[in-house]
């Protein structure tokens, strides 16, 4: 019998995603943001949280959202990855989710390619889609584009 | 270690690391010093301790192969031996001291610990006898069965040379002999009892079983208390009803012969001996050096108070960020007084508001600064590995070197200090193997036979200055040259260019080395590109002053700490910024209508001088349109630039946070600090920002630095 996943499930666009609850720290407000110079343009900059420093990457515009609304809803989700802090700009932020494991399935092949890796797998909770993300491979270098699109009309497609 | 959980195991074993490498510094200074007054049965004995205590902290480990090598040692060394053969027991213990190093690093990588079998075979060589079976000496828990009328001490060399000590120091000193009560149910608990009894009485340097040793079969316990209460009150102190059934005090008096021997040997050269030796025992008044009373050393049982803490330095950074939180919450304190004022103008409390709020800010200031001392270290810390380091190296290239060693007393940031150990570790070897003639080539030139590295630290301004000099041949300019010139590093032409200090800065270039043959010593090359980079990283620099035939000396500058540093703040469209004061060499307004446009660069007219401007804005990709500008000019690398700015706000002290996250990584700024009222501020790298904006086209760059 498998455990069920904690999860934390964020809005970007239309979709809704999680991360393991174990990876997050916290969820605030966005502050006021220092942007860095010479920084690729979906790191939003870094803030203070509580004296430290934590650098802020704008998930919606790594996810090439189209779109970016700031509103009061939008939230930074404080993540450790790799033992660092990082804060991530989401559009809203709200549930922790319960799922059971079962529930994942691997995501579809058209993932396994290229850009779209970090996709670990894709739950169904009654009636939603739930992408599940690793973050590791998201934060590392290099440039992810799209997957609001390409995972909207893939899961379109698959529902 | 079956009585320790794992985690416990491992933390002990971390701490033994630390005290152990500690130790080693201690031990090769002694044998250091063991070589420079062979036979001196003070040094002996400090070797001594230091073993001692090496051994007893290793075995606790369970480190079998190092504490069986510092037991032999320990046992070998007597000032009769050292006596005998002088030089010769030095150069055991230095090996020693080397094998311990190497089993310390196996251990440490989880290897197989090296034997030591030269050293064992030195140490026999040295005492001429087999193998010892287990000596008396050793402390470890023997207790003779004596006499309850008259019981008689046997104390081991050490303990002996302990209570001697204490005797010296003009400390009344009392042997014990406590039998404990045979109906005694809880052994460890007597002892724990017997103990604390003893630390209301006086300082407690000996106790015979040490704790941890297995009780069930000791009858007696002996001890030695240095204390001012009589032998009676004593007496009735430690006579705990139902634990000790018979006490047993004695006035301990140091056997003559011994205490002449140390007066005799010692006396004279202990004065010398005071200012060469730089580890701090002699100052403690107990028989452990400070740097070796460990908490979890099982061998010191004493009660005196330690006075040095051991400390991750993770956590003074995290009691560092909470100061800087503290901070934050005042500035928000005082911002929500401000808006009360304007409601309630009149109130009573007000005032009371405004004391209180004084009162924090001036604490939260000496806490802050608190912490920032707790950080700095005495860069003896750092001199203290270099007369091994002279030693050695001086032997290998066959020449005479005498180490000077000043401004040990000089605190810098521990962060710094640790990174400086490597770059000076290469101009202390360069100095030997290439400044420092052979003897003969000394005393022709008219020198003194032996050679002499000067070491310095003092302060400067916001920075340490630390020296490193020699009375060598120097640095011949005209050799650098030719060399540089054979390597393709400079042409011709341009040498002839060059000031003095522009030639001697060729040797810090990779690959150019004036030594004529390699050696095991120098020569490569590689040394003096090593600190440079360093010094540059640390953010400091490295200025070399050389006369032919009468040495060089390297000041290296480093700033006094890299965790805070004075800044000049201001802002550019809306973005905050700050650089180090230290490279602001002034501050001018202009009109924007006095700049010029030549061959690309923007420049304006100061004193006569044309000063070439950067525009921040840049950074932010944006235009300011403000007619009138501030000019903060900068220095870098002997040149001046000009930073365009659009409001000035002013310097502050700044903590500084790395900002080494890959993510916003950038060479443009050097770091980030948050102020009192929480806003981050970048600090730039005005090298880099000079390098990067100062070059190009303007409005092309923009689009440039969009996309890089």
């Amino acid at each position: 019998m498998a455990k069920d996943l904690h999860l934390v499930g964020f809005r970007i666009g239309r979709e809704t995603f999680g991360v393991p609850i174990s990876m997050v720290h916290e969820i605030v407000r966005v502050p006021d943001i220092t942007s860095v110079p010479d920084a690729p343009e979906y790191i939003e900059g870094v803030i203070n949280l509580r004296g430290k420093i934590v650098s802020i990457v704008d998930l919606r515009k790594r996810f090439g959202e189209r779109e970016i609304t700031r509103n009061k809803k939008n939230r930074i989700l404080v993540v450790e990855v790799d033992s660092k802090m990082v804060g991530l700009i989401v559009d809203a932020a709200s549930e922790v989710l319960k799922m059971p494991a079962d529930d994942v399935e691997a995501p579809p092949n058209v993932f396994d390619e290229g850009d779209l890796n970090y996709v670990t797998g894709v739950g169904k909770l009654k009636e939603r889609l739930i992408i599940l993300i690793e973050l590791n491979k998201i934060l590392q270098k290099g440039e992810l584009k799209r997957l609001g699109d390409v995972a909207a009309t893939q899961l379109g497609a698959a529902v | 270690m079956s009585f320790f959980s794992e985690e416990r195991a491992s933390e002990l074993k971390d701490l033994f690391f630390e005290s152990a490498t500690e130790l080693l510094q201690a031990l090769n200074e002694e044998g250091l010093d063991l070589e420079k007054h062979p036979g001196d049965p003070e040094v002996v004995r400090q070797v001594r301790r230091t073993v001692h205590t090496l051994k007893g902290d290793s075995a606790a480990c369970g480190y079998t192969e190092l504490s069986a090598l510092a037991h032999e040692l320990e046992d070998a060394l007597t000032p009769e031996l050292a006596k005998q053969h002088g030089v010769k027991v030095a150069e055991v213990v230095l090996s020693a001291a080397d094998t311990f190093q190497n089993m310390l690093n196996a251990y440490r990588a989880n290897t197989p610990a090296p034997t030591g079998d030269r050293v064992f075979a030195a140490i026999h060589a040295l005492i001429r006898k087999p193998a010892l079976v287990p000596s008396p000496n050793a402390v470890s828990g023997i207790v003779t069965e004596s006499a309850p009328a008259k019981p008689r001490f046997e104390w081991s060399e050490y303990e002996k040379m302990v209570m001697t000590d204490a005797v010296s120091r003009g400390l009344k000193v009392l042997q014990l002999a406590l039998t404990i009560d045979p109906n005694c149910v809880v052994r460890v608990v007597a002892l724990q009892m017997i103990k604390t009894a003893f630390s209301d009485l006086g300082t407690v340097l000996v106790v015979v079983p040490e704790e941890g040793s297995p009780l069930d079969k000791v009858e007696v316990i002996t001890a030695a208390l240095a204390s001012s209460f009589d032998e009676e009150y004593i007496a009735r102190k430690c006579k705990i009803p139902a634990v000790i059934s018979e006490v047993f005090v004695e006035r301990y008096t140091a056997p003559a012969a011994e205490a002449a021997s140390t007066n005799g040997a010692g006396g004279a050269q202990h004065a010398e001996e005071d200012a060469l030796n730089l580890a701090p025992e002699q100052n403690v008044p107990h028989q452990e050096p400070i740097s070796e009373a460990d908490s979890f050393s099982t061998s010191s049982l004493s009660t005196a108070p330690e006075s040095t803490l051991r400390v991750d330095a993770e956590r003074i950074d995290a009691v560092l960020n909470l100061v800087g939180e503290l901070i934050i919450g005042k500035s928000m304190l005082t911002q929500t007084i401000n808006e009360f004022d304007k409601k309630f103008a009149k109130d009573p409390l007000r005032a009371k508001f405004a004391d209180a709020l004084a009162y924090q800010a001036r604490v939260l200031t000496d806490l802050q600064k608190s912490v920032m001392k707790v950080r700095m270290v005495p860069v003896e810390q750092l001199f203290r590995r270099f007369p091994r380091v002279v030693r050695d190296v001086s032997k290998a290239c066959g020449k005479e070197v005498h180490l000077e060693v000043h401004g040990q007393a000089t605190d810098l940031d521990k962060s710094i200090l640790d990174v400086l150990a490597e770059p000076m570790a290469h101009l202390v070897r360069n100095a030997i193997g290439h400044g420092i003639e052979s003897p003969e080539e000394r005393l022709a030139a008219g020198k003194l036979k032996i050679g002499t590295i000067k070491l310095d630290a003092y302060h400067q301004g916001n920075n340490i200055v630390i020296e490193v000099s020699d009375d060598g041949r120097g640095i011949d300019r005209q050799k650098v040259l030719a060399k540089a010139i054979e390597r393709g590093i400079v042409t011709q032409e341009e040498t002839a260019r060059m000031t003095d200090g522009e030639a001697l800065n060729l040797i810090f270039h990779p690959g150019l080395s004036t030594a004529e043959e390699i050696t095991s010593v120098s020569g490569r090359g590689v040394g003096m590109d090593i600190v440079k980079s360093v010094l540059e990283r640390l953010k400091g620099s490295v200025v070399i002053d050389s006369k032919v035939g009468q040495g060089s000396t390297f000041y290296l500058k480093v700033p006094l700490t890299l965790a805070i540093i004075k800044a000049l703040m201001f802002r550019v469209v809306d973005r905050m910024y700050a650089v180090p004061l230290g490279s602001v060499m002034e501050i001018t307004r202009a009109m924007e209508t006095e700049i010029h446009r030549v061959d690309q660069h923007e420049v304006i007219k100061l004193r006569d001088q044309v000063l070439t401007l950067v525009r921040l804005n840049r950074l932010a990709n944006s235009t300011s349109k403000q007619k009138k500008i501030f000019i903060v000019v900068i220095a870098v690398n002997d040149r001046k630039f000009g930073l365009v700015v659009d409001k000035l706000i002013g310097e502050e002290e700044l903590v500084i946070k790395a900002l080494d996250d890959h993510l916003v990584a950038t060479e443009l700024v050097s770091g980030a600090s948050i102020l009192g009222d929480g806003t981050v501020v970048l600090i730039l790298n005005v090298n880099s920002v000079v390098a990067r904006l100062g070059r190009s086209n303007i409005s092309d760059d923009l689009r440039a630095g969009a996309s890089a």
